[in-house]
Parts: C-alpha cells; sequence; structure tokens
C-alpha cells in the first residue's frame, strides 16, 4: 500500500505546450514537471490562461505536449498515435466537464452506459455496471430521467458516474463545480472526495473554486503556463 | 443501449427535421421509379408485340407518306410471305377531340394469318370478316369507352372527310394490342367513292411462312420497290417498334436527366440536413471522442443517420410508387382507370422498387459522408475550448 501511495501515476517531465494565435505565439504550459502519486485528489489552480485547462488535457491524452513527456499509469502517452491514444483514455481515464456534457437525447442510465459501448461487454454487463455507477452517485432512482430533466448538481453527478463506470486509473474533472451553485458544488466536491478514498482513484481537478482546497490531497499552481507552486508540502 | 439506439435516438432528436428530410427523399424516389419504369415499360410493350416473323413495309420517307394500293399484291407474290395486310390511318376521333385513340382501315381476310398471335377469339374473326362496318377494339380502349359488343360508334375522321359508323364486334386481347380499333378497308374505300375513291395504302404487314425466310423477304422487297415512284423500308416488327420509339427514347432520355437532377438536388438537401446535425452536435462529438470513441464508430454512427434516413425514404418513396403504379394499373384493367388511357399499362417493376431504394441508400450515404467525416476528424482539443 504504501509503495502503490509512492509510485508515481502521473509524471510530466519539462512539458511546453504552445499555440500559435495569429502571428504570436501563446505559451500555454512552459517546461512543467511534477508527479502525482497514485490515489491522490490534486485540484490545479490558477487565474485564466494560467495553463490549467492544457495541463488536464495532456494528462487525459486529449493533447499532445510540443516537448517533453507526461507518461500516466506508466504509459508515456506521446507514443501512442491517435487510435491508441483513444483507446487509452477509453479504458485510463474518466472525464468531468464544467457544464456536464450529457448527451440531451440519452437519459442518465444511457449516459452513463455510453463509454461501455466501446468495451465490447455483453448488453446486460453494461447496465449492472452503469446501475452500479448511478448508484455510488446516489441517483440510482433517476436513472429514467434525461439531463433537462435533472437538476445542474444531479447533471453532474451523473457526469462523475460515466467517468467512473469504465473504472479508470484516473479521473480528471475540468471547473466540475464551475456552474453549479454553493450546496451543489460542496456536494460534488464532497463525492469527488469519497471516490477518491472509497475506490483509490487519482483524481486531478481543475478548479477557480476555493471550497475545493479543503476537499483536496493537494494543490498544484500555475501561473502564465509555469508551475509556481507544486504542493509538494501539502 | 446498444449503437443502432444510440443512432435512432440521434435521428429522432429533431424529429420534425427527420421526418421533412426523410419525406423529401422518398417523393424524389418517388418520382426517380416512375420515370426509370418508363424505360422499361416501354421496353416491355415493345417485347410483348414484336414478332420474330412479321415484316412491314412503309414509306421511305415516313410513316406519313402512302404507297399505292398495288403494292399489296406485288409483295403477296414473294416467295417465304405467308399473308399480307394493310394498315391505313384513319385517324378518327370517338365523341370529342381528347377521345383520339389509333384506328386503321384494315383487311379483315389475313387479319389472323398477319396477328395470329394476338389471340383473337375465332367467333370475333369470323364476325368481323363478315360484317361490313364490323370492328375489332383492344382491350383497353374497349374498357376506356365503356363500349359493348353489338354497338354501334361513330368516329369522326380528321384525315378523311368522312364519318365512319361502325359495330364492334370482338375485342382484341391486352396481351396483342390493348389500344388500336380494326375495321374493314372496303368500307373505308366505299365511304371515299364520292371523294375520288381511295387507291393508296398507310403500310403493309406481311408474315413470313418461317422466321428463316425473313432475312430473304427483306432482301427481295427492297429490290422489288429499289426503282419503284415510292421506295419502301422494309424492316422486322422488333426494327420497326424500335425506329417508332426512338422519338419516346429521346423524351425518355429527357426524363432520366430531369431525374438524375432531382437525385442530386435531394442528395444537396440531405446533405444540408446532415451537415446541420453535425455542426450542432461539435460538443457532443468532442465529449464522445474525449470518452475513447475513435474515429471510426463516430463517422459510422453518423454516416448511419444519413443513410438510415436514405433507407426509409427509399421504402416510402419505391413502395408508394410501386403500390400506386401498381393500383393504377389494376385500374386500367379493369376499367376503372380507363382516363389514364396507355399510362394505364405502365407497370413497375419489383426490380425498378429495389433500384429506388439502393439509389435512395446511396443518396443518404454521398450527403452523410462529408459531414460525417469532418465531425470524425474533429479537433477534441479545439472542439472543448469552443465549449468552455
Amino acid at each position: 500500500m504504501l509503495y502503490r501511495a509512492l509510485l508515481p501515476m502521473i509524471e510530466v517531465r519539462d512539458v511546453s505546450r504552445w499555440y500559435r494565435r495569429g502571428v504570436d505565439v501563446v505559451h500555454a504550459l512552459d517546461h512543467v514537471s511534477l508527479h502525482i502519486p497514485a490515489g491522490r485528489f490534486v485540484a490545479l489552480m490558477g487565474p485564466s490562461g494560467s495553463g490549467k485547462s492544457t495541463l488536464l488535457h495532456l494528462l487525459a491524452g486529449l493533447d499532445r505536449p510540443d516537448s517533453g513527456e507526461v507518461i500516466v499509469a506508466g504509459e508515456p502517452l506521446s507514443q501512442l498515435d491517435d487510435d491508441a491514444l483513444a483507446d487509452w483514455r477509453a479504458s485510463h481515464v474518466g472525464l468531468v466537464f464544467q457544464f456536464f456534457n450529457l448527451l440531451p437525447v440519452l437519459n442518465a442510465m444511457e449516459n452513463v452506459e455510453l463509454p461501455l459501448l466501446l468495451g465490447g461487454l455483453p448488453r446486460g454487463e453494461r447496465r449492472r455496471r452503469a446501475e452500479a455507477a448511478l448508484g455510488a452517485v446516489g441517483l440510482l432512482h433517476r436513472r429514467q430521467h434525461r439531463p433537462n430533466e435533472l437538476s445542474g448538481g444531479e447533471q453532474q453527478r451523473v457526469a462523475i458516474a460515466r467517468a467512473i463506470v469504465t473504472d479508470p486509473d484516473l479521473l480528471v474533472a475540468d471547473e466540475p463545480t464551475g456552474d453549479l451553485d454553493a450546496k451543489s458544488a460542496t456536494a460534488v466536491l464532497a463525492l469527488l472526495r469519497e471516490l477518491n478514498r472509497a475506490f483509490d482513484k487519482t483524481i486531478v481537478m481543475v478548479t477557480h473554486d476555493p471550497r475545493a482546497e479543503a476537499f483536496v490531497d493537494r494543490v498544484i499552481r500555475l501561473d502564465k503556463g509555469v508551475l509556481v507552486d507544486s504542493g509538494e508540502a501539502a | 443501449m446498444t449503437w443502432t439506439g444510440f443512432v435512432v435516438r440521434n435521428l429522432l432528436r429533431h424529429p420534425l427535421r427527420t421526418a421533412l428530410t426523410t419525406l423529401s427523399v422518398a417523393l424524389s424516389i418517388f418520382l426517380v421509379c416512375a420515370v426509370l419504369t418508363l424505360p422499361a415499360a416501354l421496353n416491355a410493350l415493345f417485347e410483348r408485340t414484336a414478332s420474330s416473323t412479321r415484316i412491314s413495309v412503309h414509306h421511305e420517307a415516313g410513316l406519313s407518306y402512302w404507297l399505292p394500293l398495288s403494292y399489296v399484291q406485288r409483295v403477296k407474290a414473294i416467295p417465304g410471305v405467308a399473308a399480307v395486310n394493310q394498315f391505313t390511318w384513319f385517324g378518327g376521333i370517338y365523341d370529342e377531340p381528347r377521345n383520339m385513340f389509333p384506328n386503321f382501315a384494315v383487311d379483315p381476310e389475313t387479319v389472323a394469318e398477319v396477328w395470329p398471335d394476338y389471340r383473337i377469339d375465332p367467333g370475333a374473326l369470323e364476325r368481323f370478316r363478315r360484317i361490313r362496318n364490323g370492328a375489332l377494339v383492344g382491350e383497353e380502349t374497349f374498357r376506356r369507352f365503356g363500349w359493348r359488343l353489338g354497338q354501334e360508334v361513330t368516329l369522326r375522321g380528321t384525315i378523311f372527310p368522312v364519318n365512319l359508323t361502325l359495330q364492334i364486334v370482338g375485342v382484341i386481347p391486352a396481351s396483342g394490342n390493348p389500344v388500336m380499333l380494326w375495321f374493314h378497308r372496303t368500307y373505308l374505300e366505299e365511304a371515299m367513292e364520292p371523294y375520288g375513291g381511295l387507291r393508296l395504302v398507310g403500310m403493309l404487314w406481311l408474315r413470313a411462312d418461317r422466321p428463316e425466310a425473313v432475312d430473304g423477304i427483306l432482301r427481295q422487297v427492297d429490290a422489288m420497290f429499289r426503282n419503284a415512284e415510292a421506295q419502301v423500308t422494309a424492316e422486322t416488327e422488333q426494327a420497326f417498334f424500335a425506329s417508332f420509339l426512338s422519338s419516346f427514347r429521346e423524351l425518355v432520355r429527357l426524363v432520366l436527366a430531369v431525374g438524375v437532377l432531382v437525385v442530386g438536388a435531394v442528395v444537396l438537401i440531405a446533405a444540408n440536413t446532415a451537415a446541420m446535425g453535425v455542426r450542432e452536435r461539435i460538443p457532443e462529438i468532442a465529449i464522445l471522442k474525449s470518452l475513447g470513441f475513435r474515429r471510426r464508430p463516430i463517422l459510422v454512427a453518423l454516416l448511419a443517420e444519413s443513410t438510415l434516413i436514405g433507407l426509409v425514404g427509399g421504402i416510402l418513396g419505391a413502395g408508394g410508387a410501386y403500390g400506386i403504379l401498381t393500383a393504377l394499373a389494376l385500374a386500367g384493367k379493369t376499367g376503372a382507370g380507363g382516363f389514364l388511357g396507355p399510362l394505364s399499362g405502365f407497370r413497375m417493376s419489383p426490380q425498378v422498387a429495389l433500384q429506388g431504394v439502393a439509389i435512395s441508400v446511396i443518396v443518404g450515404f454521398v450527403a452523410g459522408a462529408i459531414p460525417a467525416r469532418n465531425g470524425a476528424r474533429l479537433n477534441v482539443v479545439e472542439a472543448l475550448r469552443r465549449l468552455f
């Protein structure tokens, strides 16, 4: 257990990412290095444009660095082609977004079941796992409801159920409380904390929400693409 | 939930839009099937009526030029000719001008020999030979005007300055010739006496005594009239119909071109709908990609939507065309659709219906191809940036 806690789930080695905006080059990340052990709940904080979301996209395998290396769960992501990266995301990463992004034509149960369509599981098994995930976020009784019939907090809990249904190693959340009222935001943070503790999930969350600091193990701060506080002492 | 269910749910996201697109595809496929039926129906008509031993002889300059009556006896003398008949287009109108139909003065004595394949009732043929003003009528024309056997009908002459009152003595089965009316040549000649008589004939129909004799007869007819006052063209019935229908074929080509344009227009409509569908779902496609969906399943799901619209539209359009044309053909058969005229003889084959469905599926596929490709190639980070 001690060994696992020290094992880095995430290793970011001297990563830079820049974008062209017209004639200008914007350095979203500038030589960032950090490591996050497995089973930690980490918040990425910083002002807008600090590179938080860019770093989150790199950790989730949604984007590739211009230089440096990102290793997640022992997998150097830069060595994977697009399809392999998609497969890797499907089995290793769960994503939660600020605006929930549930598919409006599917009910809660079907939204949660969606990532399992990729795994080739039998229909019954997919249903069983989706029910378990919905149960874990306390929304099994709302499984037949479509997103527009759920509150913001409920939609975010369904999105979290969708993120954990494949039992991923890593959960990444981009401003999960950004579109919620205070009560719902606290409930979502508590849920993430519970998932982290109960299922030993590694969670990396981008947030502006100061309440989040009370729920996480560590806060990493970025500013203008540079790591200003790795939060190692936390 | 299944992949199919996922595709269907997405299609039902905007039920009205999907229904309207499907209906536009269905309507165009309906038209395309009707258009595709035209050449098939013409071919069927042509194959049905053409005989391997019947030969037409007409003026080299065209069907509207006359031949001397003496040609009848001259061709009768050619070895291998079993029988000769003659057609003189009367152009009579029954009751009112819109009731025009093909009616010809013929020789009643050789009808059975020249057209044995028409299977005209022997009793009717006997009456036709015996009754001076007797007439044989194609089954569909007979039904179209609601005539009865023994009834007298008057045809108003448009080419000849005479009106003829004819007695219907028999019916030519639809499998032979469904629309023509035949009456005695001598009856017309008598009517024309006050006007100087009738010494000309429209065209001749010969029957060879065996198929192998046909080529020889054609050569001899050509040689016989090569330097005559009225030079002729002799050709088999198949060749005659082919040249007769060639003007229709131009029309068919034009109609087919219109059909192609209709399909093109529908591809654009369906492509626009597919593009709208993809555009408004960019955030969802980004989410699917972030969840680990590869390009291919996203491409397949998006393509499946437009192809499914094509399939359903095709089934509705082709099925509707098949049902309506079959119903019209049946109505024509029973007489209820007499107002349709020759159209009532156009029957749509199941093959044309299947072609319609296939075209429709291709339309759906082509319409969805580019929007689906663009959706599948979406850059997930770019799309997520637009999202947040």
